[in-house]
């Protein structure tokens, strides 16, 4: 096992995290899929209200790539499609049979000796019918992984160091010889197959220790493929490697098992707005509500897929494609009187300049900006943080400025998207949306 | 509180869009947030945001200048009274510095706010809390008694010139307070040079009395007779070291206690606010520079060439500029390491001009100044190498 290190970054001393139990909710009246918080995604549906679909039946494809299949968590009838500004696909909604839900078969049931002599072609074939392809997806820019290439390596991420995923002990539990056929349909796909996990879980790492190739030390977002990718990288033929969740590849491990779609999903509930932070055993796809349970505070945000790279997901919606984390956290309420003037031992904060700097206790956080918006001041606590040592301030300029290749060489693709450069940045200057957004220009300008 | 909240409710609608003041909603809202956070909602990449902001970031530099405010009162004070040869007990001492000291500071930041706001109403954003520090700076660096209209000319230039035309805090690449010093120093330079300018006189005196000595350490130092020790020469005239580390001597109003600097100093860094890497690099410029002297020192050349270097920390405002004037985040450099370069820079230039140049007895700020030009290329040769040592991706 290589231990991987990675000197910067940032662990948010944030209040709400789930309680050690887990529990398993009745199976959701709807379930959908969010096309809009897919990436690089162009719908192409192939239902309409009111159609009856299966589980594992076609919702839509994409107009770039048709063999990028999407297909639906719940059996039973289309119950609406809901279209944002611009007709931006957001959600397909299933509303489930209460009773035998229809299930289609997506091909022959595979046991690991078939997998190891499946050619790779096939499996590639068998991975895009049964909609688990989109699981994969390749860095630098996160997409969808192209099935025509060959990765020089797949990175399968035990990753959870972001405020509130889930820990893979607890989906890994039961499911160590699924994990296992995942990894060998992996080896399929590319030569070098890399697990990644935090070292910080001891008891996880020696449990599984033949599993795990690399042991990440570090702060968040260490344990995130792009950082470990940085860290262990030799040649620039690698910034293409693939990666999958630890958990999503438990479900292309399913497939491949039972030839069915698979939909169970774990989900990690937290944050200081959830009365009852916990872990949540559901469906693919499920209501915000349902996993949300009791709500703690007046004005709630529900944040879907972490603190600080998620999305804010509609209270009445549902979860997405890959999202297992839904954090609550309350809207900034009331303003702090002299808050200027005051040694804020709750204050969460990255710099000294608070009494809480003395003490890691975890506190609790709203979506409060905190701040006026002012001209960089050149503080330099963006680049303290940054897990891949880019200085976001001058990458920043750089964008700006659109020198497109001096930010390029500055490093912008390996950026993981991790958003500690905005959280630090007393001048509240949104560095890490801007460092995304170019990195999504440049990939449409490859295309 | 209630109080407050309900008289800035009041007032709110007046500032804001269609109100009759609405040109002046920047000025409002600084002043609105010094009582109440802002409320803004995050939009996502993060959801959730650091507790620290610019203003905070700001005050505790404020917060870190004051001790050397009240210094600056006082020691203006017991200067000018020491003098006149008048007596100094400790609350007419006070007294006389008040009226020396506290309208240049007042002055300073009304004329500092009204360019600030001026600019803020035009270019339509808010008040950058930058300028509340350049303020305070400003006139700890003048002499005390310097006329009021001369501070309202020298914060002029500094804030407009050094730091607005260029867009204002954040965009400048010349320290504002220094800017406004320099320019006070090149255009006045009979009010703002010489001995005679750094103590006031109190009452009727027209002559400082015999056994004061008006003549700063560094003038002492400069005009040391060859054959004779710098280090004696001072003591001769009452300026021991220690007396010089605690600064109740005749100098700029806030600049003269390296004590204070050092506790500032480390106030600072503890805090992280302050490069350290700037002051130490200073510090060790300026050690460094002052042993190398001591080397190349002959019999023949100037005494000041002897002169034990720590004595170049602790005379005049080279402690002062080093910890609160090289270490402006956005006139240093933005890289990491250069700004060892920097500081040493700083810290070697401030040596040599006190020692080398006879026009100007201080080095300090116009070495910092000078270095301030080269932060650009010192940033540029960083990136640049950073940029060669990285693993491409494109």
């Amino acid at each position: 096992m290589i231990s991987v290190r990675t000197a910067k970054g940032y662990d948010l001393p944030i209040q709400g995290a789930p309680l050690e139990t887990s529990q398993t909710i009745a199976l959701p009246a709807t379930v959908a899929v969010l096309p809009e918080h897919i990436p690089f995604v162009r719908p192409r549906l192939a239902v309409a209200e009111g159609d009856r679909v299966a589980v594992g039946d076609l919702l839509f494809t994409d107009k770039t790539n048709p063999r990028f299949r999407f297909l639906s968590p719940g059996g039973g009838r289309v119950d609406a499609i809901h279209y944002g500004p611009r007709r931006v696909l957001r959600e397909i909604v299933i509303r489930r049979d209460a009773e035998n839900e229809p299930v289609t078969s997506l091909g022959r049931p595979l046991d690991g000796d078939a997998i190891d002599r499946y050619p790779r072609a096939e499996l590639v074939a068998h991975l895009l019918a049964g909609g688990v392809w989109p699981l994969l997806r390749a860095l630098p820019y996160r997409d969808i992984a192209d099935p025509e290439q060959v990765p020089p390596a797949i990175f399968v991420s035990l990753d959870h160091r972001e405020p509130f995923q889930v820990p893979p002990a607890r989906y890994l539990e039961n499911n160590r010889a699924l994990f296992e056929l995942g990894l060998r349909a992996l080896k399929r796909l590319s030569p070098t197959v890399h697990v990644h996990a935090d070292a910080a879980d001891r008891a996880f790492c020696e449990a599984h220790q033949e599993l795990i190739t690399h042991r990440v030390q570090g702060r968040y977002p260490a344990d995130d493929p792009g950082v470990v990718l940085f860290q262990v990288r030799r040649s620039p033929e690698e910034n293409t490697a693939w990666f999958i969740d630890g958990q999503d590849l438990l479900l292309m491990a399913q497939l491949l098992q039972s030839g069915a779609y698979p939909t169970a999903r774990l989900f990690a509930v937290a944050g200081t707005g959830a009365a009852a932070p916990r872990y949540v055993a559901s469906r693919m796809g499920a209501p915000i509500k349902d996993l949300a349970g009791e709500i703690g505070c007046r004005d709630p945000r529900y944040l879907v897929g972490g603190v600080l790279r998620g999305y804010t997901g509609d209270p009445e919606g549902h979860m997405g494609l890959y999202e297992t984390a839904l954090a609550v956290l309350p809207e900034p309420g009331d303003v702090d009187f002299l808050t200027l003037f005051r040694p804020g031992p709750n204050k969460p904060t990255y710099s000294r300049t608070f009494l809480s700097a003395l003490r890691r206790a975890p506190l609790p956080m709203t979506t409060n900006v905190n701040g006026g918006r002012r001209a960089c001041i050149a503080c330099g606590y963006c680049a303290d943080v940054c897990p891949v040592d880019i200085w976001p301030q001058m990458t920043l300029k750089s964008i700006l400025a659109e020198e497109v290749e001096e930010y390029l060489a500055q490093g912008l693709l390996d950026c993981v998207e991790c958003g500690l450069c905005t959280y630090v940045c007393p001048s509240k200057i949104e560095l890490a949306a801007t460092l995304q957004a170019a990195k999504h220009a440049h990939r449409k300008e490859q295309a | 509180m209630k109080a407050i909240r309900t008289l800035f409710h009041h007032l709110r609608p007046r500032f804001e869009e269609g109100g009759p003041y609405h040109k002046l909603y920047a000025f409002y809202e600084s002043i609105e947030t010094v009582f109440f956070g802002p409320v803004e909602r995050s939009e996502g990449l993060p959801h959730v945001r650091d507790s620290l902001d610019v203003k905070r970031f700001m005050a505790l530099v404020i917060v870190a200048l004051i001790p050397h405010l009240c210094f600056g009162i006082y020691n203006s004070g017991l200067q000018s009274r020491l003098a006149s040869g008048l007596s100094t007990d400790l609350l007419p001492v006070i007294w006389s510095g008040i009226w020396l000291v506290l309208p240049m500071v007042i002055v300073t930041y009304v004329v500092g706010f009204a360019w600030e706001i001026l600019f803020a109403v035009v270019r339509k954003h808010e008040i950058s809390e930058g300028l509340f520090v350049s303020c305070m700076l400003f006139p700890l660096t003048l002499p005390p008694g310097t006329p009021l209209w001369q501070v309202a000319l020298g914060i002029s230039f500094g804030i407009v010139i050094g730091k607005e035309v260029f867009g204002g805090t954040g965009r400048n690449f010349l320290n504002p307070a220094l800017t406004g010093r320099a320019f006070l120093y090149f255009a006045y330079p009979v009010s703002l040079s010489g001995d005679q300018v750094w103590t006031v006189l109190s009452g009727a005196r027209t002559t400082v009395v015999d056994t004061f000595t008006a003549a700063t350490p560094l003038s002492v130092s400069a005009s040391t007779p060859a054959g004779q020790a710098v280090e004696e020469t001072l003591h001769s005239v009452g300026y021991g070291a220690l007396k010089l580390f605690g600064g109740l001597y005749p100098g700029s109003v806030g600049g003269t206690s390296t004590l204070l600097c050092v506790l500032g100093g480390l106030f600072l860094i503890l805090l992280g606010i302050a490069s350290y890497r700037i002051i130490l690099g200073g510090v060790l410029g300026v050690l460094c520079t002052g042993a190398l002297l001591n080397l190349i020192a002959g019999p023949d050349s100037a005494p000041f060439l002897s002169l034990n270097p720590f004595y170049h920390l602790i005379m005049g405002g080279s402690a002062f500029g080093i910890v609160y004037m090289t270490t402006d985040p956005v006139s240093a450099t933005h890289m990491k390491h250069v700004k060892w370069i920097y500081g040493f820079m700083c810290g070697m230039l401030t040596v040599l001009i006190r020692v080398f140049n006879p026009a100007f007895p201080e080095g300090v700020g116009l070495a910092i100044l000078f270095m301030n030009l080269f932060n650009p290329l010192l940033d540029h040769i960083e990136m640049q190498l950073r940029m060669r040592r990285r693993m491409s991706n494109v």
